[in-house]
């Protein structure tokens, strides 16, 4: 059989990597490390520190490859922590017998465990996440995009012919399209060795995906390395939940908004900081468009927001 | 499948030669692409999850887990998996295999 190579073998790897973070991780067991961080090099003058909309230190932030962090390492972490906070309260509960104050606290000590070591770093509000969530909506996001170079001149019909769920057609686009089931994801991968992954709908599963890709063309035989990923654009929408006068703030926003209803029913409002469009329909939804970092959709989104009150439809 | 395994029995007792069996394989390939365009005229309608699918040199390939057919006489037929080899009409080469 020709289909030896398969997107299940290549999910092989991640227990291999989950056994090479987790020594990693518990060499930093702080609940919140977002805030020991080096600042993401993305030279956006953000009032935020880093990424820490994240749980756990990110892919993106670290310089150089990264492990990619996927969501099934983290409750493998969360057990030794848990141990710790067992070891912690026998020691508490040995010692009650000669300090008098501290059976109370071993009395509450399962029940409650000592709120130092959370297990799991617990999830960050809105406030700490630097998001001021006005009338408690977020964006969600729905596509990111980013490059890969995998640094390789590539024989794509070695690749569509090995490859399972690929297309090439060279007469009509020149380049191998690839799907993989999870994350799920779209890779156009070129003869130059350089990649394009989308569909992803978080940072680190672009990152996840792109990496198996990656995976997918070094088993089909090529030296394939894993350089320059990049997020090119993220995809963010969300619902207001009241209709807006679009004429009225096509006219007063008339340097950012553009509005031609019999060529698009919705408004096209270039926001100039930070760098991102936006696409707001009577209805109320909105699409947000355009950012590098997720940090500007939800500042794009709380700038319109004020906006977009002032011409809510009565 | 079949036929590459009689071949090759052929090839190995020496009765043919490799040549032989090529030329024999592209016959079969080119009369099968014949009936299916000029004899075959029931249709049937599949459903079933596409694990792998695959398009190069025009050709489509599918493996298709769990498949159900549904023939023109109403009649249901399943198999665990099955790989669909689609290619272009004019110089076709069809072939279903289970």
């Amino acid at each position: 059989m020709s289909f030896a190579l398969s997107t299940r073998q290549v999910t092989f790897g991640r227990p291999a990597h989950a056994a090479q973070q987790q020594p990693y991780q518990q060499g930093q067991p702080q609940p919140y490390p977002q805030s020991q961080q080096p600042q993401p090099s993305n030279g956006l003058a953000l009032p935020f520190p880093s990424n820490p909309y994240l749980p756990g230190p990110t892919g993106l932030a670290l310089p150089g490859p990264a492990p990619v962090y996927s969501s099934q390492p983290q409750p493998t972490t969360a057990q030794p922590a848990q141990s710790q906070q067992q070891q912690q309260q026998s020691q508490t509960q040995s010692q009650s017998p000669t300090v008098t104050g501290a059976t109370q606290a071993s009395a509450t000590g399962p029940a409650s465990p000592p709120s130092t070591i959370p297990a799991t770093p617990a999830p960050l509000t809105l406030e700490q996440q630097h998001i001021t969530a006005v009338e408690g909506i977020v964006p969600t996001l729905q596509n990111i995009v980013a490059t890969v170079n995998l640094d390789c001149r590539l024989d794509l019909k070695t690749i569509a012919l090995h490859a399972r769920n690929a297309e090439y057609n060279p007469k009509r686009f020149a380049a191998v399209i690839m799907r993989i089931r999870d994350p799920k994801t779209t890779a156009l991968i070129f003869a130059s060795g350089k990649m394009v992954v989308t569909g992803a709908k978080s940072e680190d599963d672009s990152r996840l995906a792109s990496r198996k890709y990656a995976r997918i063309v070094q088993k089909l035989g090529f030296d394939a390395k894993f350089s320059e990923f990049k997020i090119q654009n993220i995809v963010g929408s969300c619902d207001v939940k009241f209709p807006i006068r679009l004429e009225g703030l096509a006219y007063s926003h008339g340097q950012f908004s553009s509005y031609e209803p019999e060529l698009f029913p919705g408004l096209i409002y270039r926001m100039i900081k930070p760098k991102v469009v936006l696409l707001i329909f009577v209805s109320g939804k909105i699409v947000l468009t355009g950012a590098k970092v997720r940090e500007e959709i939800y500042t794009a989104f709380n700038t319109i927001y004020t906006v977009l009150v002032e011409f809510r439809k009565p | 499948m079949a036929l590459t395994d009689s071949l090759d029995e052929l090839i190995t007792s020496g009765a043919i030669t490799p040549q032989l069996a090529m030329k024999v394989l592209q016959q079969f390939d080119k009369s099968l692409a014949d009936i299916m365009v000029k004899q075959v005229k029931t249709k049937t309608t599949l459903k079933g999850h596409l694990h792998t699918y695959r398009l190069c040199d025009d050709v489509w390939t599918f493996i298709v887990k769990n498949p159900t057919f549904k023939m023109e006489s109403n009649e249901l037929v399943s198999a665990p998996k099955i790989k669909i080899v689609a290619c272009k009409n004019g110089d076709a080469i069809e072939a279903g295999k289970k």
